[in-house]
């Protein structure tokens, strides 16, 4: 445990210093403007930092990126904004713990395990410090989420191409990251629910398949319940790192254009596999803008003017529906093998 | 009956019953799951326990010499990790200086654990432990935490060759991957060298008693050397094969797998405590944890038990090791 | 006259300013075997290791089959054919037994093969010459004591020993080993290897040796002929005093310290019952799993009887665990103290008051006055032989780390104190003024069990003993009414069921 604390501390220390960028997008200068605009009359000193499940995901790299994006525009106006978390999931509580005190107005955090997570953001909330989290509806302490989409809506677009891949007949898996990962198992749902109603063809072949966000151990278990049970010809990942592992699983045992996957992953991650066809249709919702779409939030929070009819400025999060404390835009991006070398979606 | 006796002796030796819930299990995943007895298995299974076997064979030298090194999947990130980014950042691409670097630094933090232990005679544990940290928090540090999918060329184009294809019924076609050699390799040639080399037999002396050793004239402290040096050198070749077959880096995915790995060293027959254990074990040690680990879903385990499986099996596996040195320790002496 | 394989003239040595060799005198011959005796801390194993090269002497001469050499290193004595088996036999308990015996050979000849057919081979070999019976392919962990002792030997013999050195041989042994391994070592006597046999137990020196040669604090007292020693010349040159050995009998008193009714713990000891009066030193002996231990054991509430009644100064008392023992103020010495007994590494101090630190809390703080004032009285009481109370207990001899033992548990003020084997490797010296101690305890009104297998110890020293034989008390001796032999007890015992 000690030794996970230290590669965290470092780990810590290195993103802080480090700017990792890659390629840029059409979108985000856009975005730029409109952020500085926004906070034009907003009260000065806001301290707010964005907090990712992990930092090590080529995902929530992108998230960093885009709060890159906007952070000297929000410095003009006196407002400072941060990204920074722990490099494995495991240490997200604790590093949210440790932000505490620090004199922080608004913690922007995407959580990795919500029961984890919650007791600590109430401590925070307790401080007088504003939470918004994003893809964790159901977190308790917390003044907003914000969805880049229904992801139950998302996960019932994902079959709803496989539906289409297979004809509606078939078995189906799912993976998820960990049973923790509310959205996850959301989206998960969402297609099941999907292919309950619509295609009663295509039948679920297996509990949900848990990778532990690891490709290898979703290339594995992909692997093996291929295997096992010969009637499977789609497959809808959830988490970023499952969409290659499966790939990879399905090209290894020779079954491109047998088995259908559809999932959320990137270009950078899982380009390649798109490019050949062995996964036929990859989303994603940018995570660059769903940090800067937080960060408009909490300043909006901070503000005082958060509602229901608020629109941001973010891509994607201009009509905003609320539910409760949820937030909920329409910014997925689809990407196929006719549009994967799209050099916006690069990332 | 002297003759009875050892047949006896080894029908219920630690290794037999290993070898007896291996097959009971194979059994029932083979009666839920048809699509389990099938050579595609064996592909699948050896893929799945390639690298872990690896690390399992040092873990089972270093634990026979009376020592513990829990350092291993520190050093197989770095190992894996840095010769990647640097190939990447000077656009250089050969597979062999990757496996070179990883060899090399496996080799540095052998050679430093070695000093800790047999010159400055830390605790094995801690001394592991520290270097542990300090490797991984250098790497974490000096070279980043995000994984990197986009592999050096010569890299990713080892990942995809293969010894041979089989194709099953279903018209599925499992491919075994040529590094699965080096387990073997380095099971024979451990085998051979701890059995009928002063070498081996010397590592099983310092992990019986250290000063009776001394006294009968091993060289203790170059032992010791030589075995933290062998387990680094392997830790980091398992962890460049590892990315290899992962088409990815990733500087913390092996972070954790320690405890897996001493698990099923010990579920085959080798003694914590140091002395005991052989390549043949903790083969099977490897094999029953692979074979848990990677059937649960054709067992048909729900998603939430599996990790309950997995403890339960690593308990009972562990069980029978420690009540066989005891049942040795309190059974009437000769 | 046979030829002297070592010669020794006024060996010194000393470790910085302390001298452990003042000026030692030792000649051996081949095919001889020497005892060589002295009281813990006398410098017997400063001697040996100065035999054996691992430590150079200070000044003074060193022959070999009469030749002098100087500065010998371990590696030349064992070329030279001298070997040392060290108590604890050095061997390794993961090996087979084939494979210890032939290791060194390996070692020496500098093969990097390990041929396991040659091993057995030499194994099966150095077991023939021993006249030791062993299966050579089984792991010496399941060995018995006096088995890993053999292996030792073997393993000294394969190498070409001439000289065998055997440091405290008998220690761990039953009597029927001791006889066992008396025979080997007349067998290699006759094959003409000079061996010493280091020991302080009288009855196996007049047994074995043909000379003696004897040493107290680090200086040469006196060498001879066994003959040429009696019982009495032997203690007076061993602990440079007359002891003198008398049987222990107490004032006769009619008050009662504890009354012990009918004990029984199922499959250890049944129905066993005993009245200690003051004054009363009981002793209760008999066979390794005789049950002589477990009543110790019961009495502290380690494997608390089943039933019976227990009774101390009149009240009648539960010891259902070790807990209740300690309330009830009992004190327990236990056979092991090296493992049970003691914290090695810590300080005579820190170790005296360990099972009564509460004495010393006041108020939230230690009172470390009162330990260290303690302490110094009993160092004083029990004469442990120290230069201060700071040393670590590792760096004491025996004798004197059983009397820290004894004196921590007296700093209880116990009410009743049991020693299982309290004088196991103690020397004659400190043996009796442990038995000095306890005697005086037992006038005071201190209720006092002495569990042992030492026959002469137990018949000077307690004045009443049960025998105990298959978990039943067979006999009750009290020396009041007749005085009791060491034979009639060893008969009592060891009647029908022998050792098995």
């Amino acid at each position: 445990m000690k030794k996970r604390v230290l590669s965290v501390l470092l780990g810590v220390a290195m993103v802080s210093s480090l700017v990792v960028g890659c390629g840029s997008s059409s979108s985000d200068s856009s975005s730029d403007d409109a952020a500085a605009e926004e906070t034009e009359e907003s009260g000065d000193g806001y301290k707010i930092i964005v907090v990712p499940k992990m930092t090590n995901l080529a995902w929530f790299e992108r998230m960093e990126y885009g709060v890159d994006q906007v952070k000297d525009a929000y410095a003009e106006k006196g407002i400072t904004v941060e990204y920074g978390g722990s490099a494995e999931g495991d240490g997200q509580a604790e590093y949210v713990e440790g932000l505490i005190g620090q004199g922080y107005d608004a913690i922007c955090v995407v959580p990795f395990d919500v029961e984890a997570l919650d007791p600590i953001l109430k401590k925070a909330q307790d401080e007088g410090i504003k939470v918004i989290c994003h893809e964790a509806s159901t977190v308790e302490n917390m003044d907003y989420d914000v969805e880049a989409f229904d992801t139950r809506e998302y996960g019932a677009h994902l079959m709803e191409k496989l539906a289409e891949l297979t004809g509606g007949e078939g078995e189906y898996i799912q993976t998820v990251g960990a049973l923790t990962s509310v959205s996850h198992v959301e989206e998960a749902e969402g297609g099941k629910t999907y292919a309950d109603e619509n295609c009663p063809g295509l039948k679920m072949a297996t509990d949900l398949i848990i990778s532990d966000d690891n490709a290898d151990t979703a290339y594995s278990k992909v692997k093996e319940a291929l295997t096992a049970n010969p009637n499977i010809n789609a497959i809808q990942c959830a988490a970023m790192s499952e969409t290659p592992g499966a790939a990879r699983a399905v090209k290894e045992l020779g079954l491109s254009g047998k088995v259908h996957i559809a999932g959320t992953s990137l270009v950078s991650v899982c380009g390649e596999y798109v490019e050949d066809g062995t996964v036929e249709l990859m989303s994603f919702w940018d995570p660059a803008l769903a940090g800067q779409a937080m960060i408009e939030l909490a300043i909006a929070t901070l503000d005082g003017t958060a509602a229901e009819d608020i629109a941001l400025t973010t891509p994607g999060y201009e009509e905003l529906t609320l539910d409760g404390k949820v937030f909920t835009g329409s910014a997925w991006i689809d990407v196929d093998a006719s549009n994967v070398n799209d050099e916006a979606y690069d990332f | 009956m002297k003759q009875n006796n050892k047949m006896k002796e080894i029908l219920t030796s630690n290794q037999m019953i290993i070898v007896y819930i291996i097959v009971a299990l194979s059994c029932a995943i083979g009666m839920k799951n048809p699509a389990f007895a099938d050579f595609s298995t064996i592909i699948t299974l050896s893929r799945a326990l390639l690298v872990t076997l690896i690390f399992a064979i040092c873990e089972m030298v270093v634990i026979i010499s009376g020592g513990i090194d829990v350092s291993f999947p520190a050093v197989a990130c770095a190992a894996l990790y840095i010769p990647v980014v640097v190939m990447k950042e000077h656009d250089m691409n050969s597979a062999l200086l990757a496996f070179v670097m990883a060899a090399g630094i496996g080799l540095i933090v052998g050679i430093i654990n070695g000093f800790l232990i047999a010159v400055l005679k830390l605790p094995p544990l801690i001394a592991t432990l520290g270097v542990s940290s300090i490797v991984s928090g250098m790497v974490l540090t000096f070279f980043g935490t995000n994984e990197i999918s986009r592999m050096p060329k010569a890299i990713k184009g080892l990942g995809e060759v293969f010894l041979f294809t089989y194709t099953n019924k279903n018209d599925i076609t499992y491919s075994m991957t040529v590094f699965i050699i080096v387990p073997i390799v380095l099971c024979i040639a451990v085998h051979l060298i701890l059995k009928y080399t002063m070498l081996g037999r010397g590592i099983y002396a310092i992990g019986g008693d250290k000063n009776a050793a001394r006294i009968a004239g091993f060289n203790v402290v170059r032992l010791q050397f030589i075995v933290y040096i062998f387990s680094g050198v392997f830790a980091g070749i398992a962890g460049m094969i590892y990315c290899i077959l992962c088409s990815s880096a990733n500087p913390l995915n092996l972070m954790g797998s320690e405890m897996m790995v001493i698990a099923a060293v010990v579920i085959g027959g080798t003694r914590i405590t140091g002395g005991h254990g052989g390549v043949i074990g903790t083969v099977l040690g490897v094999v029953l944890i692979a074979l848990i680990q990677n059937n649960l879903i054709m067992l048909g385990v729900p998603a939430y038990w599996q990790t309950f499986v997995v403890g339960a099996v690593i308990i009972v596996g562990t069980a029978i090791t420690s009540l066989k040195a005891k049942a040795i320790a309190n059974s009437p002496k000769v | 006259m046979a030829e002297v394989f070592l010669k020794l003239e006024n060996i010194k040595k000393s470790f910085g300013g302390v001298q452990a060799l003042k000026g030692v005198d030792l000649e051996i011959k081949k095919g001889e075997i020497l005892c060589l005796a002295g009281q813990n801390g006398c410098g017997k194993s400063t001697l040996i290791k100065v035999i054996s090269g691992a430590h150079e002497q200070t000044s003074g001469d060193y022959y070999l089959e009469g030749k002098k050499v100087e500065h010998l290193k371990p590696i030349d004595a064992i070329k030279a054919g001298i070997q040392v088996i060290y108590q604890d036999f050095a061997v390794f308990p993961n090996l087979t037994v084939a494979e210890n015996i032939a290791m060194n050979n390996s070692l020496m000849t500098g093969t990097k093969v390990m041929n396991w057919k040659n091993s057995r081979e030499l194994a099966l070999k150095a077991m023939e010459m021993v006249g030791a019976h062993m299966d050579p392919d089984i792991l010496v962990e399941r060995l018995t004591v006096a088995n890993k002792q053999m292996v030792a030997i073997c393993r000294a013999i394969i190498n070409d020993a001439k000289f065998l050195i055997l440091d405290e041989p008998t220690t761990a042994l039953t009597k029927k080993e001791v006889e066992n391994l008396f025979e080997i070592v007349r067998g290699l006597k006759k094959k003409g290897i000079a061996i010493m046999i280091v020991n302080h137990k009288l009855d196996e020196i007049y047994e074995i040796a043909d000379r003696l040669t004897i040493i107290r604090n680090g200086e040469y007292v006196s060498s001879g002929d066994i003959s040429e020693y009696d019982r009495a010349r032997f203690i007076r040159d061993l602990t440079g005093h007359d002891i003198v050995e008398e049987t222990y009998h107490p004032e006769k008193s009619q008050e009662e310290i504890l009354k012990v009714e009918n004990l029984s713990r199922q499959g250890a000891f049944e129905n066993v019952s005993f009245t200690i009066n003051k004054g009363d030193v009981i002793g209760v002996t008999g066979l390794l799993g005789s049950g002589r231990s477990e009543i110790g054991d019961a009495l502290f509430g380690i494997a608390p009887a089943d039933s019976g009644k227990v009774t101390l100064k009149g009240k009648e008392i539960q010891i259902k665990s070790i807990e209740d023992a300690i309330k009830n103020r009992i004190a327990y010495v236990p056979e092991d103290r090296l493992t049970q007994g003691l914290f090695l590494d810590r300080s005579i101090r820190d170790n005296m008051v360990a099972a009564s630190i509460n004495k010393y809390f006041h108020g939230g703080k230690l009172d470390f006055k009162a330990i260290a004032d303690d302490t110094a009285k009993w160092i004083k009481e029990v004469s442990v032989k120290t230069e201060n109370d700071l040393v670590p207990i590792r760096t004491l001899s025996g004798g004197n780390a059983q009397k820290v033992v004894i004196a921590k548990w007296l700093n209880t003020d116990p009410e009743l104190i049991v020693l299982n084997g309290p004088t196991v490797g103690v020397d004659i010296g400190s043996k009796s003024e442990i038995f000095d101690i306890l005697h005086d305890l037992a006038n005071k009104g201190v209720g006092v069990v002495v569990i042992t297998d030492d026959l002469s110890e137990l018949v000077q020293n307690c004045n009443k003993i049960v025998v105990m034989r298959n978990g039943k008390a067979v006999a009750y001796l009290d020396q009041a009414e007749k005085h009791v032999e060491e034979n009639e007890v060893y008969d009592i015992f060891s009647k029908e069921g022998g050792e098995e």
